[in-house]
């Protein structure tokens, strides 16, 4: 399985590829909404995972979620926000655009990999 | 529009235990302990800043070697090879996180900014027609590290009118 680890912060992305690797993905990385669209519109196959940050330079998570929800070939995508925004407002908007889970930064490694386990996307035994 | 906030030492010390859970001191081996000392040098500094309801920022503040340790953690290299580019992404992310936090105590409908990193002493730093309104004061490892809220002067003043 693929995923694509968007945020602006380097050191962020690491971490987020860092799980994700474990757990079996091949990772890609985008620096901002924008550069990830750019890079997804380079792939022959589209990544099933994506972690998104919301405030980023360029294009923001949010502006991201909602564009990727209107493409059709991008639509199938599992979307998961991961920020440090968590009014309860903006969690209902994030999954309104279309996100399907809601990380808050910061985030031990156990609770990203439960929350992708809810998801269906942690291979058995890897989590543990 | 103004509101009457109030984030105290212990609440930002409550974020603090969760980014060095997370990220910073994972086994629990080497907490963020408070001092108190208001007067401890820094280095180097983050912010970010917060508008809406309530307008301010918040300040991450440490030696350069700490925010080297920092740097060192979330990137999983050795304190050695952190360039100062990692440095400025690490504390930029920091005070990310830590701003994202104060914020959500904040009222509903506050606009977090981007983190802005300045590799020089948070008193080298002017925030014009704001004051400190709290502030966690400790050491990492013996290195300092603090993470202050500034409130916009005119926030404050139409608290009080």
């Amino acid at each position: 399985m693929r995923a694509m680890v968007i945020d602006d912060s380097r050191a962020m992305r690491m971490i987020l590829k860092r799980i994700v690797t474990k757990l079996s993905f091949e990772a890609t990385e985008a620096g901002d909404g924008r550069e990830a669209l750019d890079l997804l519109g380079t792939m022959s196959e589209v990544p099933e995972l994506a972690l998104v940050d919301w405030n980023m330079p360029n294009m923001n998570g949010l502006e991201f979620v909602t564009k990727v929800r209107a493409d059709p070939r991008l639509r199938e995508m599992t979307l998961v926000m991961v920020t440090t925004e968590s009014e309860q407002s903006q969690i209902v908007r994030a999954l309104a655009a279309g996100a399907h889970e809601y990380v808050i930064k910061p985030f031990t490694e156990g609770a990203m990999i439960e929350k992708l386990a809810l998801l269906g996307l942690v291979p058995t035994g890897a989590n543990s | 529009m103004s509101v009457d906030v109030v984030v105290n030492e212990e609440d930002l010390a409550e974020v603090a235990g969760e980014v060095w859970v997370s990220y910073l001191d994972p086994d629990g081996v080497s907490p963020l302990v408070p001092t108190g000392d208001e007067k401890q040098p820094s280095e180097v500094h983050a912010s970010v800043s917060i508008s809406g309801p309530w307008t301010g920022h918040v300040v991450y503040a440490s030696s350069t070697e700490a925010a080297r340790k920092a740097a060192a953690a979330f990137l999983a290299m050795d304190s050695s090879e952190v360039s100062s580019e990692d440095l400025c992404d690490v504390l930029g992310e920091l005070a990310n996180i830590v701003g994202g936090n104060v914020k959500a105590m904040l009222p509903p409908g506050c606009l977090l900014s981007l983190p802005q990193v300045v590799l020089a002493p948070e008193s080298a730093t002017k925030y014009p027609n704001a004051e400190r309104i709290s502030g966690l004061y400790g050491v990492w490892d013996g290195e300092p590290v603090s993470i202050s809220m500034w409130q916009s002067r005119d926030d404050k003043n139409e608290e009080s009118a």
